[in-house]
């Protein structure tokens, strides 16, 4: 990889040959790099998340919550707790998730009011996530596993990857494309496409920030175009390589939150 | 001046045929613009009060009209619990869910919804109901264990006997509907094995009508016209005579069809029947002209000068029965339904049309035929080849001179029977019942919700207002801003005018929540943490349906509502809540109840909502929890059933008052009839009232004469009074078409009587004798009544032989309005006048002006 990039920098200077050389990327490595990005950057992370949920109306419900997470291993599982603030009648409602990839995840929920733990099992991934236009998937990532990846087109700053599932009655999108920038790999928008070819969802990136050394995505927007409702979800707070404990992702943390990992860095 | 216009038609002939082709091409090319509209909604203004409301409630609630399809399995002992039916289920969703102008992901069947069950140890399962097991497999024992338990779906998705699932299809439009269900039952055609299917649902019964009233407009229309055609000839025996009344006839319907269209009206139920309305009026001024024309006609004559004067005769009666007849059609105007109106005035419009080129027209004919045709013509009509009703007209004329006292016994008593049955009129409706027993809508209908909770939707909306909480917020947090700027600061970025409430809150939140972050003194802070706690506790107060009160008001009103009989099942916010609950508890039955305060239901729905379709929760509630709606199914669309279950609700209401800030509002399709429904009722009373006053003036103005503008309204009234009674006394439904057949009823019955009570009086003034008169009257003019009540009655049988009941509504009662009318002016009429005669005729004078 590196002697690759090495050679494409060098490359730089004799012009157009770069690019034909760039989309020579095998689109395997495209695809891993872009989900090392979205998912995998640090080895562990925490942000503040206040998503926004706009029915097609234009009613908007607020949801405030703070994401823990921390990698097991690079690219491979990963646990992530999930702390609710806001609104403040499901303020302390916890997630917790170990997710294995290309296997079921573990999924834990505490209700704060029913003092209520209970293990959590989904038959798919693509269910609501609290009710916003996100997927579960969405928030933890999807296997690569999961696709066929084919790099349909590569412009002059996008590589375009088309993703067909392996297994069609488990999904509700016939393909996927995904726009991934060239030079940091970030997927800044997916387009969800239905069994006519018509697209029906879309995730697109807003923002974009260098935090502790990674390019990171702050301001997402999912828009559904069949009900023209949309979420709107910005990332504050973000901090990677914080160090957080193995302990934090345990049922003991869903009645007792981690207060200290879950405040916000000092200014 | 009419002497004028007539003689203009005998000089010119040609061109009043020119101009009438012409004007008739050119307005009737108007035609292929029609755009059907069959939409009960349609039947209020768009900003009547409640279809506003209606409107308002579906964009809310993300509500749609729906169509249902049912899959029904009688023959295997599961029901459609079976592999083979559960497949075919699964096949049909998915490929309904593609057909354009479905609402894809609101589409309800059990393929396409959530399970929620408990799962080994402390595990709760989400999954599709059916989800997909790579093998094609489908766990038919789990999916009916499943189904049982979650009472949303309980006899709503599947029916409680097993024997049904439905699928629920939320559509974009109404007028689709016809196209989507032809789409379904493309798909229903491919399915292997031997379930039934059926599609129905009050979008689909409408546009389905509006395809057969089409189809009906092109082929009861024209059989009336050829019925009406082939009685003239069995009268008159004459092609070349009788071809006159029914190019008058076209030339009516065209024009008026023509410019009802080109004015960009769109063809309503009432509309598409205005061809049949106006062919008989066009053809009954037309008959008299060339009956008395024949009459007079002697070989040799001048023919321009014996039509002339037979125009002049019957220009003023002939004006005068216009007159009544486009007044009574034109009162519909007064009546709140526009498509009501637009038929009354169109009406009126062709009656005066009719009358026009009658008078025009119809002297042209005649000029431009050959006197050889005229002499044909006339010795066939003296050697009296045609139908002879000089019998039945004896018979007539013998029991109105004999009889007198009967006949007059006889009326009264057959007033009062029909004010008996008048009392027993049921006013109801249901655009299902417009299709015959045996169409296949009917059909689908009656099978679905025999199975299941019901096909007909009604929506019960309760609103809570909160601005009384609004009202202190606001002065809170003025006196909180005014304590610190910092508090200041944030109250002040918001536009108060321009957001909801609630958003409001929601967005003064996040601001707060922000500045407590970048707070600089602790004054600050413990400020802004105080703006928090405001905010905070405002929010969960506006949030009122989160409130155990709140829900088990919604439960209260269902549970009331199950009782009565007529709800087959409503759903509600509450279900929800307490199935949710009662799984993430354990599962257990006794676990189906209402979280003890709104935090734990707020955290029970937020479980809910990690689902495939948490958007399924604002079918119920609105997303600040102000406003639920209870979705009622019921078993029939009748009116009379919608009207008792909102009756139900305001008897609970009653004894049960909402408690304060707390209002319900209706909505739905079935609901909506109920509204136009009553509207109607009463607009057509009035309406009809104005019409009985205004002819009724005419009357006595025409005949100079209170006593004849009375005994000219004895037989409507007599007639109307009969008809309705019959309807009462045979238990048919008083609906949209028996409504509106009160204002022909009354235009049509009138004119027997002008011309009857115009023709008495010229003949007493010339023999000075009731006898005599009595004996002429029965010779000529009865005849021509008695001709045209026949042409007329069985002219509209062809209507019977319609698949939609409204246009063998109108045939029946055409026949009958014009039978009983004509026999109580031929036999009443005379016996009355028979009686009164020495009072009648101390001081006559003729009509002739």
């Amino acid at each position: 990889m590196k002697t690759l990039r090495a050679l494409s920098s060098l490359l730089l200077l004799s012009g157009p040959a770069v690019n034909a050389f760039a989309a020579e990327l095998p689109v395997s490595e495209i695809v891993e790099k872009a989900n090392h990005v979205a998912f995998y950057q640090g080895d562990d992370g925490r942000a503040e998340t206040r998503m926004k949920i706009v029915d097609g109306n234009g009613r908007e419900q607020v949801r405030q919550f703070t994401i823990l997470r921390k990698d097991k291993k690079d690219g491979g599982d990963q646990n992530f707790y999930v702390y609710f603030q806001r609104p403040s009648d499901v303020k302390r409602t916890t997630f917790l998730v170990e997710k294995h990839v290309g296997g079921e995840d573990n999924r834990w929920l505490y209700l704060p009011s029913l003092d209520l733990m209970r293990r959590i099992s989904a038959g798919d991934k693509r269910t609501s996530f609290v009710g916003s236009d996100f997927f579960y998937e969405d928030i933890s990532g999807r296997a690569l596993t999961e696709d066929t990846h084919v790099l349909a087109e590569t412009n002059d700053t996008h590589y375009v990857v088309d993703n067909t599932p392996k297994d069609p009655g488990s999904v509700e999108f016939n393909n996927f494309k995904v726009w991934i920038n060239k030079d940091t790999f970030v997927p800044e928008k997916t387009e969800y496409y239905d069994a006519q070819g018509k697209l029906y969802r879309s995730i697109e990136a807003l923002e974009q920030k260098t935090i502790d050394g990674h390019v990171t995505t702050t301001k997402m927007k999912v828009t559904n175009h069949r009900t023209g409702g949309y979420t709107f979800s910005e990332m504050r707070f973000i901090k990677y390589d914080v160090g957080l404990p193995n302990d934090i992702f345990s049922e003991r943390s869903l009645r007792t939150p981690p207060q200290q990992w879950l405040a916000r860095p000092k200014k | 001046m009419k002497d004028a216009i007539v003689h203009f038609a005998t000089q010119h002939p040609k061109r009043i045929m020119w101009l009438t082709l012409v004007l008739t091409l050119v307005v009737a090319a108007q035609i292929p613009r029609i755009h059907i509209d069959t939409d009960p909604e349609n039947m209020l203004p768009h900003d009547q009060a409640d279809r506003v409301i209606h409107d308002h409630i579906k964009k809310e609630f993300n509500l749609y009209d729906l169509i249902v399809v049912g899959i029904v399995n009688t023959n295997s002992a599961d029901g459609i619990f079976n592999q083979q039916s559960l497949a075919n289920l699964k096949t049909l969703s998915t490929g309904i869910k593609e057909i354009e102008g479905v609402i894809n992901e609101e589409l309800m069947s059990l393929s396409t919804v959530d399970n929620i069950s408990q799962g080994s140890g402390n595990t709760i399962r989400f999954q599709w109901m059916m989800p997909d097991t790579g093998s094609g497999e489908i766990k038919v024992d789990a999916i009916r264990t499943a189904v049982k338990r979650l009472p949303m779906f309980e006899n709503t998705l599947v029916s409680e006997d097993n024997q049904a699932a439905a699928i629920y299809v939320p559509i974009e439009a109404k007028e689709l509907s016809h196209e989507i269900s032809m789409a379904i039952q493309a798909l229903v055609d491919q399915l292997p094995g031997s379930d039934q299917y059926h599609i129905t649902g009050l979008p689909v019964a409408e546009d389905t009508f509006g395809i057969e009233m089409f189809k009906q407009m092109a082929i009861s229309a024209p059989l009336a016209g050829l019925a009406i055609f082939i009685l003239m000839w069995l009268f008159f025996r004459s092609f070349v005579l009788i071809s006159a009344p029914m190019m008058v006839a076209m030339a009516t319907v065209l024009i008026t069809m023509g410019a009802l269209i080109g004015l960009g009206y769109t063809v309503h139920i009432m509309s598409s029947m205005i061809p049949i309305f106006l062919m008989p009026i066009a053809v009954v001024d037309s008959v008299h002209i060339l009956s008395e024309f024949a009459e007079l006609h002697k070989p040799g004559d001048n023919v321009q000068k014996t039509i002339e004067k037979v125009v002049s005769n019957l220009f003023r009666p002939m004006l005068f029965t216009s007159i009544t007849s486009a007044v009574g059609f034109a009162s519909l105007a007064f009546t709140p339904i526009p498509p009501v109106q637009v038929f009354g005035l169109f009406v009126a419009f062709g009656i005066g049309l009719a009358f026009i080129l009658t008078i025009l027209f119809i002297p042209a004919y005649i000029s431009l035929l050959s006197p050889e045709r005229i002499q044909a013509m006339a010795e066939k009509h003296h050697s009296q080849t045609g139908v002879n009703l000089s019998g039945v007209l004896t018979g007539f004329h013998w029991f109105s001179a004999q009889q007198a006292k009967l006949a007059i016994v006889i009326a009264i008593l057959l007033g009062g029977v029909s004010y008996y049955g008048i009392q027993q009129i049921e006013i109801n409706d249901n655009p299902v019942r417009w299709f015959k027993q045996d169409h296949r809508i009917r059909v689908a209908d009656k099978v679905l919700n025999q199975h299941f909770a019901g096909t007909y939707d009604a929506y019960l909306v309760f609103r809570r207002d909160n601005q009384q909480i609004e009202t202190r917020f606001k002065q809170q947090l003025q006196s909180l801003a005014a304590e610190n700027k910092a508090v200041k600061n944030i109250v002040d970025q918001f536009d108060a005018d321009k957001e909801s409430f609630d958003s409001q809150i929601q967005n003064l939140i996040s601001a707060a929540d922000n500045a407590l972050f970048e707070a600089e003194t602790e004054q600050d802070t413990n400020a802004l943490e105080q703006l928090m706690s405001l905010l905070e506790q405002t929010q969960s107060e506006t949030k009122y349906f989160l409130q155990p009160e709140a829900l088990t008001l919604l439960q209260t009103m269902q549970d009331h509502l199950n009782q009565g009989g007529l709800v087959g099942k409503s759903n509600s916010f509450t279900d929800m809540v307490k199935t949710v609950y009662r799984e993430l508890q354990g599962g257990d039955q006794n676990q189906y109840r209402i979280p003890e305060t709104s935090s734990q239901t707020a955290q029970t729905v937020l479980s809910y909502q990690s689902s495939h379709r948490p958007n399924d929760l604002w079918h119920f509630v609105t997303t600040d929890y102000a406003n639920a709606a209870l979705w009622i199914q019921l078993k029939s669309g009748d009116n009379k059933d919608m009207s008792a279950v909102i009756e139900q609700v305001e008897t609970f209401v009653a004894n049960n008052p909402l408690p304060e800030g707390v209002s319900l509002e209706w909505g739905g399709l079935t609901y909506i009839n109920v509204v136009w429904q009553e509207a109607m009722v009463q607009g057509m009373l009035d309406s009809l009232l104005g019409a009985f006053v205004m002819v009724f003036v005419v009357m006595i103005l025409l005949f100079r004469s209170l006593v004849f503008g009375i005994l000219a309204m004895i037989p409507l009234s007599l007639t109307i009074a009969l008809i309705y009674g019959l309807i009462g006394l045979v238990g048919k439904d008083y609906d949209m078409p028996v409504a509106v057949l009160s204002s022909l009823t009354l235009g049509l019955s009138v004119d027997f009587a002008i011309h009857f009570l115009d023709r008495v009086r010229a003949i007493y003034d010339e023999t000075g004798d009731w006898p005599e008169t009595l004996k002429q009257m029965f010779d000529e003019p009865g005849v021509a009544i008695l001709r045209n009540a026949i042409v007329i009655a069985i002219g509209f049988t062809p209507l019977l032989a319609a698949p939609l009941v409204p246009y063998i509504t109108v045939g029946i009662f055409l026949a009958s309005i014009m039978a009983t009318s004509c026999i109580v002016t031929l036999i009443l009429l005379p016996s009355i006048i028979g009686q009164i005669q020495g009072f009648i005729f101390k001081n006559s004078r003729s009509v002739q002006s």
